[in-house]
């Protein structure tokens, strides 16, 4: 056994020579080498085993290269003998490893020819150096040049090794610039294939499936070899539920021998794999823009992640204006101020029409580096002024909405290389300016609302060229209802002097109205001038109307004529606890005609008559008497089923002079409304009124309470 | 007795003495170690306007933001999501395992049986997203392609008060500065002649609730910051003209004298509320020139009058307030927020609901076309929504063509347009029942924190120190919905 060991070196040595025969013997019959599948292990530990020799043998050509003679020959002599031979049995068994590995799939490119080359080269050399270091000493210059010579082969060979696995600049492109992960593309030029699929597929698939290294026979880096596919075929199938082998293989689990990419390297990210798929799905096409897709696309949203959305973070390429010069130039009406902490970029408003004079703009050139927005909407600035606005060359977005423009120099700004948006809205330009538009390099959207071209016009720009043109609002074809006028009286209760008036918000309007109960209309109601006068109560209704416009509803009022002052007023009979108002008082207290009855100014009637006296100090020469009554069905409140107006002296003198009997209803009415009853009489001279009114003893039949005694609301007794 | 007197004789507390002297000392020293002639003489700057200070933390999309807040709640099942299984399963009641132990309002907590309702108004689909919107709402399903629906807006608050308080501030409890006055101290007002922040109410003819200024208030923040609420008669902005007799330079040479008066009392002491007392009076004199300008309505074009509505020349109404809020925030108001009241519908929800829709569809759909046909929309954001929703079951009686919704805060619906917000999508899905969340909830802390960063904000720094803790709009939580932004 020792004796094994201390002959090892020639056991070994022996062993490589052998192997090395056996690859040259099979390099002579390669054509017809077919690796078989038990074989293919052997050729898999290449990567595994190169590293012994790079190591050994570049150790020993170092000692080489420095060792001078030694005073006792035996010196590191006996491990450096070791390291060449154990450097040139591992060469052999990497370079055979290699040679079985070469054959399998997927490898055929130059850099492997070298690398295949190269390695069998310092295979063969190491076994000759070997069998040949008695007579080339280690200290003579000969053995430093073949050492040299070995340094040189096997940092060569070994680079393009490094080169097939992993990729030409793997090395140095962490140092050069940064990848750019995201292209600077604009959302609106960004095509699906050019930068979205293909940056996925040059980072995570193409390290493997490229022109040196092809795994399964399968090419990915153009339009073309991705078409044609590989060893497995096309790479995708829409007709398949799993859409073919690109996507079914991306979807396996991770542990599947045929997920892709293979375990243990760089995994797509699960929007990756969402995107991909959805390419794929929709035919994998290689022209389409991104703009065209819906928004709904799980593609839109990847692009919107990835390019940075409809607007892009714009990098700008100027530097900051000094502090202090926009600190000088910022003024109450023109205020400029940057577009973030710490963006060089500046957007100006301006304020207050009357404050604005023309050298504003002017006064902005020291800014004009760093201007990238300005609004100037409302303001005087006149055609002359687009002269100045031409001279900002970062201007990006310009507004001009409601300006004096009209068209003239509008081609100056055409100078603006970089102007994307511009809004002429309320502006007097007309079809003539807005083709000139077509010339400038960089706009891409345009706000046309409310100027002076016509509808036809506008329509024709809406078809989809470079420049997106927004034109608003068109009303001129919509018919709509006013509103109705508005009765500016507050108060129902008209004295003397005092004038009915209405008004509308639109100019131009029309009232219509009648005080007869009537409904308006367009033509034959009298038109509402001036403020009316009222001679008694009156029902007023009214209505707007305009030429180009359907009619409005109708408003109404009721309006009563304020009668003699009574001096007081005395409720005869009890009125009911829970609507009191303000007991006698409220029956003349002037507040008459709202229709709510919990306001507090309707006194309530159920278990008896409403009885009251007006009495007048001076006597009065009275020819009717209003009672303001309220009825309101649902809430069980009814007219009365009869009034009676007494008169005289004193309450002791009393003559009937009038009866009004209302009677009982016969059918529903919804809503609630103020009902007025005049009882009219002979004109007297009267220094006491009584007043009776009768509530619904017997609510009929129709009515949900039938049977039950209805309600009678009271809230104003006027005497005139 | 001593001691007030001694205090009013040294013109401060111990506090404030403390804490200016400290204060004072550190920063004296360190400003002449940071700028080397700091206690040079010379020339010192204008006071620098605290309303132009802020800057957002990266680049905005939006720069201001229109919120039509629909106070009441208004129904969801309505309006947005259609559910026809509640249409199928009308009458029956709501399976437990639905409501999931939901807590009721005091309202419905001793209803016997939940009888689900099924809308009895149309939905049909709309817009490239196939966005469903009922019969209710025609103008707003003609602009779908400018929405971004959220189906999945929740909230922890169950009544009116705490929902509100929690959209206006971020937080149930009260007192804490409400979202115009965050971005009013984040962002400033850009235009200078008026307020940063302005609140305008209108009320629909449905069940109302109530609006009070706790939902603008400034909360711990300068006061500065508060909401200006316009008034809904003819004069928006009350006593804002001078009286008779009065001119402009006679109310300048005023304030001069007045300024130096409080400028006297602010060196005795040091009450920061003088200052701010200070800038509201230019702010006023600024506005007397500014705001009469915005809200004469005369001169308005006959195509917006019928874009809008007859009624927006109403002032008061809704409409009204849409126009007055789109011509605000065109001249710069970084925050307009209107209350519509009505929609609180616990009975007679299709009645009330019809006027409510009446009032606000069109004048919304309107706003949104209005500021995209001036090319305002990509940078103005504008929201459409209330506190929470409405139930699925029926509050009070059932019958074919009538019922009442009690609230609902677990899923609703809120739209949002512009401002860099992805226009044409549906965002989230609600189950069948209209009931829980599916997919994408959206709180109401995220809600916050998306709006902040189109604003080019990160909720996460917008900060305030107070009572020895950093509070933000979002308070501990909020995270970005990157689903609706564009």
């Amino acid at each position: 056994m020792s004796r094994i060991l201390s002959d090892w070196k020639g056991y070994v040595y022996n062993i490589a020579f052998f192997l090395n025969g056996l690859l040259v013997f099979l390099l002579f019959f390669e054509s017809r080498f077919a690796v078989p599948q038990w074989m293919q292990a052997l050729g898999r530990v290449h990567p595994l085993v190169l590293h012994f020799p790079l190591v050994v043998l570049i150790l020993y050509s170092l000692w080489v290269m420095i060792v001078r003679k030694p005073d006792s020959h035996t010196w590191n002599e006996g491990l450096a003998d070791s390291l060449l031979v154990i450097g040139t049995f591992t060469a052999a068994v990497a370079a055979f490893s290699g040679f079985v590995l070469s054959h399998e799939e997927g490898y055929e490119s130059d850099t492997l020819l070298w690398h295949k080359w190269l390695g069998i080269a310092i295979s063969l050399a190491a076994v000759v150096w070997y069998g040949a270091r008695k007579s080339l000493l280690p200290w003579t210059v000969g053995a430093k040049v073949v050492a040299g010579a070995f340094l040189v082969l096997l940092f060569v060979g070994g680079h393009l090794g490094g080169n097939l696995t992993h990729g030409e600049d793997f090395l140095i492109s962490p140092l050069g610039p940064s990848a750019e992960p995201v292209q600077h593309v604009a959302f609106e030029e960004a095509k699906v294939y050019e930068h979205l699929v293909k940056p996925v597929i040059e980072q995570k698939c193409l390290s493997c499936h490229n022109e040196e290294k092809s795994k399964g026979g399968l090419q990915m880096q153009t339009e073309a070899l991705l078409k044609k596919g590989g060893k497995g075929g096309k790479l995708w199938d829409t007709t398949k539920a799993d859409l073919g082998l690109l996507i079914s293989r991306l979807h396996l689990p991770l542990d599947d021998k045929k997920h892709m990419p293979p375990r243990g390297k760089v995994q797509l990210t699960e929007e990756e794999v969402v995107l991909l798929a959805a390419w794929v799905k929709s035919g994998s096409r290689f022209d389409q823009l991104v703009s065209s897709l819906s928004p709904q696309s799980p593609v839109y949203s990847y692009a919107q992640n990835v390019l940075g959305g409809d607007r892009t973070e714009e990098q700008y390429a100027f530097s900051a204006a000094s502090a202090d010069e926009v600190q000088k130039l910022n003024t109450n009406y023109r205020l400029i101020k940057p577009l973030s902490a710490g963006s060089p970029a500046l957007f100006v408003n301006f304020y207050n029409r009357a404050n604005f004079k023309n050298q504003d703009i002017e006064g902005l050139l020291p800014l004009k580096d760093q201007i990238v927005s300005m609004d100037l909407s409302k303001m005087p600035v006149k055609d002359e002024d687009l002269k100045a606005l031409a001279k900002f060359p970062e201007l990006r977005r310009l507004i001009l909405n409601f300006t004096d423009i009209t068209g003239g120099n509008l081609t100056e700004l055409k100078k603006l290389a970089n102007l994307r948006e511009l809004s002429l809205s309320g502006t007097g330009i007309t079809m003539a300016h807005v083709k000139s538009l077509e010339g400038f390099p960089a706009l891409r959207r345009v706000y046309l609302w409310s100027t002076g071209i016509s509808p036809q016009d506008l329509e024709t720009l809406k078809k989809g060229q470079k420049i997106a043109f927004e034109t608003g609002f068109r009303s001129d074809t919509l018919v709509m209802a006013l509103n109705p006028p508005v009765i500016t009286n507050e108060k129902q209760l008209i004295g003397k002097g005092e004038t009915v008036a209405m008004k509308h918000q639109i100019a131009g309007t029309v009232i219509r109205y009648t005080l007869d109960g009537s409904e308006p209309d367009s033509s034959s109601s009298p038109v509402y001038e001036k403020p009316i006068a009222i001679n008694g109560n009156l029902k007023l209704k009214a209505r707007a109307f305009r030429k180009g416009w359907y009619g409005s509803t109708q408003v109404s009022k009721l309006f009563f004529k304020e009668g003699f002052h009574v001096d007081s007023a005395q409720l005869i009979t009890p009125v009911d606890q829970r609507y009191h108002a303000k007991g006698a008082a409220s029956i003349s207290d002037g507040k008459v005609g709202d229709t709510e009855r919990v306001s507090g100014t309707w006194l309530g009637y159920v278990e008896n008559d409403f009885q009251s006296y007006l009495f007048f100090k001076k006597p009065v020469k009275a020819s009717v008497v209003t009672v303001s009554t309220l009825r309101s069905f649902g809430s069980f409140i009814f007219e009365p089923t009869r009034i009676e107006v007494w008169g005289g002296a004193d309450p002791k003198t009393l003559k009937l002079l009038k009866v009004i009997s209302p009677g009982v209803p016969a059918k529903d009415i919804p809503g609630t409304e103020n009902i007025v009853y005049e009882a009219g009489f002979e004109p007297q001279q009267l220094s006491c009124i009584k007043l009776v009114a009768k509530p619904l003893a017997k609510i009929p039949a129709w009515h949900a309470g039938k049977g039950n005694k209805g309600w009678l609301f009271v809230d104003e007794v006027i005497v005139n | 007795m001593e001691k007030p007197i001694f205090d009013y004789g040294v013109n401060t507390t111990r506090r404030h003495f403390l804490s200016k002297l400290s204060l004072g000392l550190g920063s004296a020293a360190l400003g002449s170690l940071l700028i080397p002639d700091l206690f040079k003489g010379g020339g010192g700057e204008p006071d620098v306007n605290e309303l132009m200070a802020g800057l957002p933390h990266f680049a905005p999309k939006a720069k201001r933001v229109i919120y039509l807040f629909q106070n009441g709640a208004p129904s969801q099942l309505d309006l947005f999501d259609y559910k026809p299984m509640l249409n199928k399963m009308h009458g029956q009641d709501l399976p437990e395992s639905i409501r999931g132990g939901q807590r009721l309002t005091g309202m419905t907590a001793n209803q016997a049986k939940f009888p689900l309702a099924g809308s009895i108004f149309n939905f049909k689909q709309h817009g490239k997203s196939g966005a469903w919107m009922s019969e209710l709402l025609p103008h707003m399903a003609g602009i779908a392609d400018d929405l971004c629906i959220i189906k999945t807006l929740n909230t922890e608050a169950i009544n009116h008060d705490p929902a509100l308080t929690f959209f206006q501030t971020g937080a149930q409890v009260g007192n804490r500065p409400s979202f115009g006055a965050w971005l009013s101290y984040g962002l400033g007002s850009e235009n200078q002649n008026l307020p940063g922040f302005c609140v305008l109410l209108s009320r629909g003819k449905g069940n109302g609730q109530g609006v009070y200024s706790k939902l603008w208030t400034n909360g711990f923040l300068d006061s500065v910051h508060q909401g200006v609420q316009f008034s809904s008669g003819e004069n928006p902005v009350l006593y804002l003209n001078d009286p008779d007799g009065m001119d402009r330079t006679q109310r300048r040479k005023m304030l001069d004298n007045l300024a130096e008066l409080n400028q006297g009392t602010f060196n005795d002491f040091g009450d920061p509320e003088i200052t701010a007392k200070v800038q509201q009076y230019e702010m006023a004199f600024r506005m007397q020139t500014a705001v009469p300008e915005i809200t004469d309505m005369s001169k308005e074009p006959e195509s917006i009058v019928k874009m809008y509505g007859p009624e927006c020349l109403v002032p008061g109404t809704y409409a009204a307030n849409c126009l007055l809020a789109r011509k605000l925030s065109e001249q710069g108001v970084r925050f307009v927020q209107l209350y519509h009241q009505g929609w609180d519908s616990h009975g007679g929800l299709p009645t009330e609901i019809k006027g409510q829709c009446m009032d606000v569809d069109q004048a919304s759909a309107a706003l949104v076309t209005d500021l995209k046909q001036r090319g305002l929309l990509d940078e103005t954001l504008v929201i459409w929504g209330g506190e929470f929703g409405r139930t699925n079951y029926c509050q009070g009686t059932l019958t074919k063509d009538n019922y009442g919704r009690d609230h609902h805060p677990r899923a609703f619906t809120v739209w949002m347009a512009g401002g860099g917000i992805k226009p044409g999508i549906v965002y989230g899905e609600t189950d069948e029942f209209g009931y829980n969340i599916v997919k994408d909830p959206v709180h109401v802390h995220d809600f916050h924190a998306t709006i902040l960063n189109q604003l080019g904000l990160d909720h996460e720094k917008l900060v305030y120190k107070h009572q020895g803790r950093r509070y933000r709009l979002t308070d501990v939580a909020g995270k970005l919905v990157k689903g609706i932004i564009a």
